[in-house]
């Protein structure tokens, strides 16, 4: 059985709002680079998937050579081996046909798991783009996978609650973070070997882009100015907050 | 232009992409999902009780295709965030997510970075797909129903074994009009009850932040945030959440915030209009208290 997981090196997604600056369109390169939030619950699910059934998982990237050192991280927690298509696009169809030529070059494949959202693009686009491209279904938003009777069990979490679904053979799906997929932290020595692990590089295709032009991409002004109420006293901190919100008319 | 919503038949979903279809049609059509009538005045109807969105992308391309739409809304869901990939792929249209805005001449604006930036892009081709942020559009006032035709469809490719709703009773997130909101700083599933009780008293409901689902003490169907709900509430009391971009893009339209945190740096602070700087267990009751006292 052979697994593939999608992940995406991203800046620092919790860099907060105030400290937000753009460079060329895009997040100043100053800030650090990090896994994708849902990119790391999809490793973290595949690495018990590869561990239930003895798969072997294989993790592809679409970025830059620097994105590396990022992903090795993925081989720390358990993936047995990394490929990086060198390439630059945010274009959705771009990365997607990109990582179909990689997953081609796997053969037979039986799951490809990818994250809910990249923590930079937040669209959850790609992996319903790949999914048609190679002609298996797609399912997002899903937390737990069983492999049965040859077939794959999977729950889809909604907005009201959770799904049983079924289907054969190969698939993908976006994975959304649940209290069992919180990402392990490697041990030392697995981070070290983890360097030394070799990592494929494949050119990128040049593939047509979407249909969609980039007009712009602007920081909205947000303007808050927070009243600190004393908490010197608790009984009157609390009188004094509910005094304010009924004079404001908030409640 | 000419336009087609695929959504769940949900007079709130519905209402809003009603709303987003008046920027580009008169009268858009609908593929309707789920049971009972079609709720607003419609030119074409489709309806299958089916909702999995991988067994419907084959007869909701042959429609497409077939009566040539140029727009097709969804809301942002497990059924339209599946629909939007394998539609664009399989009609080579461009497909823009998490839509907030529409402005003339086909741009549509969205949040990057977890809502610390705002892109806009235009749909340089039709079909264009767009999948709607929830909260953004006022609904429209759905009247009378519309007769529908039986939407066909090939065989399933996903089986749906079990649904389960997990939601809570009461009054649901998106309507309250008070949210009480705990993040990882509650520290643990039971003290979650100190926020219930508060809420319970204002009537309201009560959220959750990623960090506080992540640890099992909040179900997922509590997530407040950009990948979770988006609420808009009178105010939004977010205790022990540290006000991550991601968790503030699902209260951008709260009218007041109210910030409990030990920590003064912590970004929520900044997106607060009152701010308490302390342990939430040691304010949490007395507020309860003082709103007791006060009804
Ligand atoms: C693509 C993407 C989508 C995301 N979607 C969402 C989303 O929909 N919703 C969401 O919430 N997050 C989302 N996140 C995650 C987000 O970035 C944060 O990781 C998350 O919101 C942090 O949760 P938290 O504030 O509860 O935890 P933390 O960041 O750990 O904050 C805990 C806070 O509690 C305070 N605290 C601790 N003890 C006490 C005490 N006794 N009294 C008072 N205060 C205390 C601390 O000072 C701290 O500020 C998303 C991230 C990505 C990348
Ligand atoms: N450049 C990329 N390389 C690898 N995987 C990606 C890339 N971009 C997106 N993905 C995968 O697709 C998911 C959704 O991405 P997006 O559609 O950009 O929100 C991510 O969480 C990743 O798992």
């Amino acid at each position: 059985m052979h697994i593939v997981v999608l992940a995406k090196v991203v800046p620092d997604y919790l860099v907060p709002s105030m400290d937000f600056e753009l460079k060329d369109n895009r997040a100043h390169e100053r800030y650090s680079r990090m896994l994708g939030l849902y990119d790391e619950n999809a490793i973290e699910t595949a690495i018990q998937l590869k561990e239930k059934t003895s798969a072997a998982l294989s993790l592809i990237s679409f970025g830059s050579e620097n994105d590396v050192q990022f992903l090795r991280k993925a081989a720390a927690m358990g993936v047995d081996q990394l490929i990086l298509i060198k390439g630059q696009s945010d274009d959705a169809a771009v990365i997607a046909q990109n990582l179909m030529a990689a997953v081609k070059t796997l053969g037979p494949v039986d799951l490809i798991l990818a994250g809910q959202q990249s923590a930079d693009m937040d669209r959850g686009v790609v992996p319903g783009i790949l999914a048609q491209m190679l002609e298996m279904p797609f399912i997002p938003q899903i937390g737990y996978i069983d492999s049965k009777g040859g077939e794959w069990a999977v729950t889809q979490i909604t907005a009201t609650g959770k799904r049983e679904l079924e289907f054969k053979g190969p698939g993908v799906l976006s994975i959304t973070s649940i209290p069992e997929n919180v990402p392990r932290i490697p041990v030392v020595r697995a981070i070290f070997a983890a360097k030394k692990k070799p990592v494929t590089k494949l050119e990128s295709i040049n593939q047509g882009k979407m249909a969609l032009t980039e007009l712009g991409v602007e920081i909205p002004k947000t303007k808050s100015i927070c009243e600190f109420i004393d908490v010197e006293d608790m009984n009157a901190a609390a009188k004094t907050l509910l005094t304010r919100l009924t004079e404001e008319r908030y409640i | 232009m000419k336009t087609l919503i695929i959504e769940n038949i949900d007079p709130k979903k519905i209402g809003e992409l009603m709303t987003v279809s008046q920027k580009f049609c008169e009268i858009p059509d609908i593929i309707a999902l789920g049971d009972g009538p079609v709720p607003g005045k419609f030119g074409k109807v489709w309806q299958t009780p089916k909702t999995v969105a991988a067994n419907l992308i084959s007869s909701v391309v042959n429609i497409i295709q077939e009566e040539k739409y140029e727009i097709i809304l969804m809301s942002v869901s497990t059924l339209g965030t599946g629909l939007a990939g394998p539609l664009s792929a399989t009609l080579s249209a461009p497909v823009v997510t998490e839509v907030t805005a529409i402005h003339p001449d086909r741009v549509v604006e969205r949040p990057i970075y977890g809502g610390k930036a705002m892109i806009k892009q235009k749909l340089e081709s039709t079909p264009a797909i767009l999948t709607i942020r929830r909260k953004y559009f006022e609904p429209a006032t759905l009247d009378g129903t519309t007769a529908s035709t039986p939407l066909s469809l090939d065989a399933d490719k996903v089986r749906l074994v079990a649904e389960k709703n997990e939601q809570a009773d009461g009054i649901p997130l998106e309507d309250a009009a008070v949210i009480v909101s705990g993040g990882r700083g509650v520290g643990d599933k039971d003290s979650f009850a100190l926020l219930q009780a508060m809420a319970d008293q204002l009537n309201g409901a009560v959220g959750a932040s990623r960090g506080a689902v992540d640890e099992g003490w909040a179900s997922p169907t509590r997530q407040i945030g950009q990948t979770g709900k988006i609420v808009a509430p009178d105010v939004y009391f977010a205790v022990g959440i540290s006000g991550a971009s991601q968790h503030l893009a699902g209260i951008a339209n709260s009218k007041c915030v109210v910030a409990i945190n030990k920590d003064a740096e912590a970004n929520i602070f900044n997106r607060a209009r009152f701010g308490l700087v302390c342990d939430y267990k040691k304010i949490l009751p007395l507020l309860t208290e003082a709103v007791k006292e006060k009804r």
